[in-house]
């Protein structure tokens, strides 16, 4: 092959590389964050017998699970600023859809993991007088968690590689800082490259890591909920 | 604000020809991710150290770095080592083929795994090759228990054939986002194109649901 490789344009980037890793990190956490306080508030509010309650949480789940996430972002970063009427930021219209997108998911995580503890335990609850929330805060969510852990892991790496679409909206991420590099360097082969190696670094470890957490978890005796 | 939702109305046309292209792409990615993830799949379960492990690099490889990277890869990295370029349909098609293969191919190998040795045992002792037992007896049983898996990742194909966008492939985003810097009408263009996905993908999704509970009842 008559092509010659030469890195030293992307080792040159790698102060620009590394702070869009940063940033790339920095959204994946926010939604993290997020998405897990809001999937629990959905899962709880979708479980409730309140039809009030029961409903609009299962119409946000529906739609965050079944539009593609490029649209949504796009919705949020430029619908919504018109509707509402406030500016929005790359990184807000980002932080937002992340975070409803994967309080979806979660929501369900939560609704399966809650579900998947016997009766028996909300019986042995209230036999101690425990009320419906005491019981769930202190006897079912403990468990239920435990037995969630290996889906909150492989969501949260869905959602490390679904955040790098936050290119597309001008986020400076790692996605970007590449599309970056290589437009200036006009060497997109070894900047790509290296990009989706970065990438496959920090995905695998966090891969390998869920993959541990399970074995444990299955070692301990413990079910787990998909 | 008032929503007026006759300028999207007036380009009907081109959201038809965006949704062409994205039924284009999601078709192609389906039958090609589907089916090579049947040959990876195989490749992963077999004890052929030649076949396991070229398959477990492509798939770890494919499955953990994001979609929309090896989308762009193709479209601006691997033109530069070969001797053609490549259209904006073929890059995502590619990017979003490997992905789905990679992904199919666990679901294939946990299907497979998922039968009872004895089925094997049962088909050697009727005199069945490797290959007979394979096609005749083991994969039926378990494509059936796979399907839910399956439906679910062809809903994930069809939501990830938006990523075509990004290297200006014209599928409904992409005329989404021409009719909304056209009009000026931002919010009753995206709100139509994800109405419009979400119009698509809410039967797949309910018909997921449904064979998952009939699944549930009978295996």
């Amino acid at each position: 092959m008559s092509y010659r490789w030469d890195f030293t344009p992307v080792l040159a980037s790698s102060a620009l590389l590394a702070e869009g890793l940063v940033n790339t990190l920095k959204v994946t956490g926010v939604a993290l964050a997020c998405g897990l306080v809001i999937g629990l508030a959905l899962a709880l509010m979708r479980l409730s017998r309140h039809q009030l309650a029961s409903w609009p949480a299962g119409f946000v789940i529906e739609v965050f699970r079944t539009t593609p996430p490029l649209v949504q972002l796009f919705w949020f970063f430029f619908a919504l600023p018109l509707i509402v009427g406030i500016e929005m930021t790359p990184f807000m219209a980002a932080a937002v859809t992340f975070s409803i997108q994967s309080a979806a998911f979660f929501a369900e995580v939560f609704r399966a993991g809650i579900q998947s503890i016997e009766r028996g335990q909300w019986d042995g609850a209230r036999a101690i007088g425990m009320t419906n929330a005491q019981a769930m805060q202190r006897i079912i969510l403990p468990q239920a968690v435990k037995r969630m852990i290996p889906a909150f892991m492989e969501r949260a790496i869905e959602l490390m590689k679904t955040t790098t679409l936050v290119a597309t909206i001008s986020y400076a991420d790692l996605l970007f800082a590449a599309n970056e590099v290589s437009q200036k360097s006009f060497r997109p082969l070894e900047t790509y490259t290296v990009v989706a190696l970065i990438y496959f670094v920090v995905i695998f470890a966090a891969s390998q890591l869920s993959r541990l957490l399970e074995l444990r978890l299955a070692r301990s005796g413990e079910s787990t909920v998909h | 604000m008032k929503w007026d939702f006759a300028s999207v109305f007036a380009n009907t046309d081109a959201l038809l020809v965006g949704a062409a292209g994205t039924l284009r792409i999601f078709a192609i990615c389906l039958v090609l991710g589907l089916s090579l993830g049947l040959v990876v799949g195989l490749g992963r379960y077999a004890r052929n150290q030649w076949l396991h492990w070229p398959a477990t690099a492509f798939v770890e490889f494919f499955r953990n770095t994001p979609v929309l990277v090896q989308i762009l890869w193709f479209y601006f990295a691997l033109p530069i080592l070969l001797p053609f370029s490549i259209s904006p349909l073929a890059a995502a098609a590619l990017g979003i083929s490997l992905n789905s293969a990679a992904f199919s191919a666990e679901i294939y190998r946990g299907g497979i795994q998922s039968i009872e040795p004895g089925q094997w045992d049962g088909a050697r002792a009727l005199g069945m090759s490797w290959g007979q037992a394979m096609r005749r007896i083991i994969l039926p049983q378990a494509l059936k228990r796979m399907t839910p898996a399956l439906t679910n990742r062809a809903i994930e194909i069809f939501k990830m054939s938006t990523l075509a966008s990004v290297v200006a492939y014209v599928e409904l985003l992409q005329q989404g986002k021409l009719i909304a810097s056209l009009n000026y009408n931002p919010i009753e263009a995206y709100t139509a194109v994800a109405v419009i996905f979400f119009v698509f993908l809410w039967p797949l999704v309910q018909f997921t649901y449904l064979l998952e509970r009939r699944l549930g009842r009978s295996e």
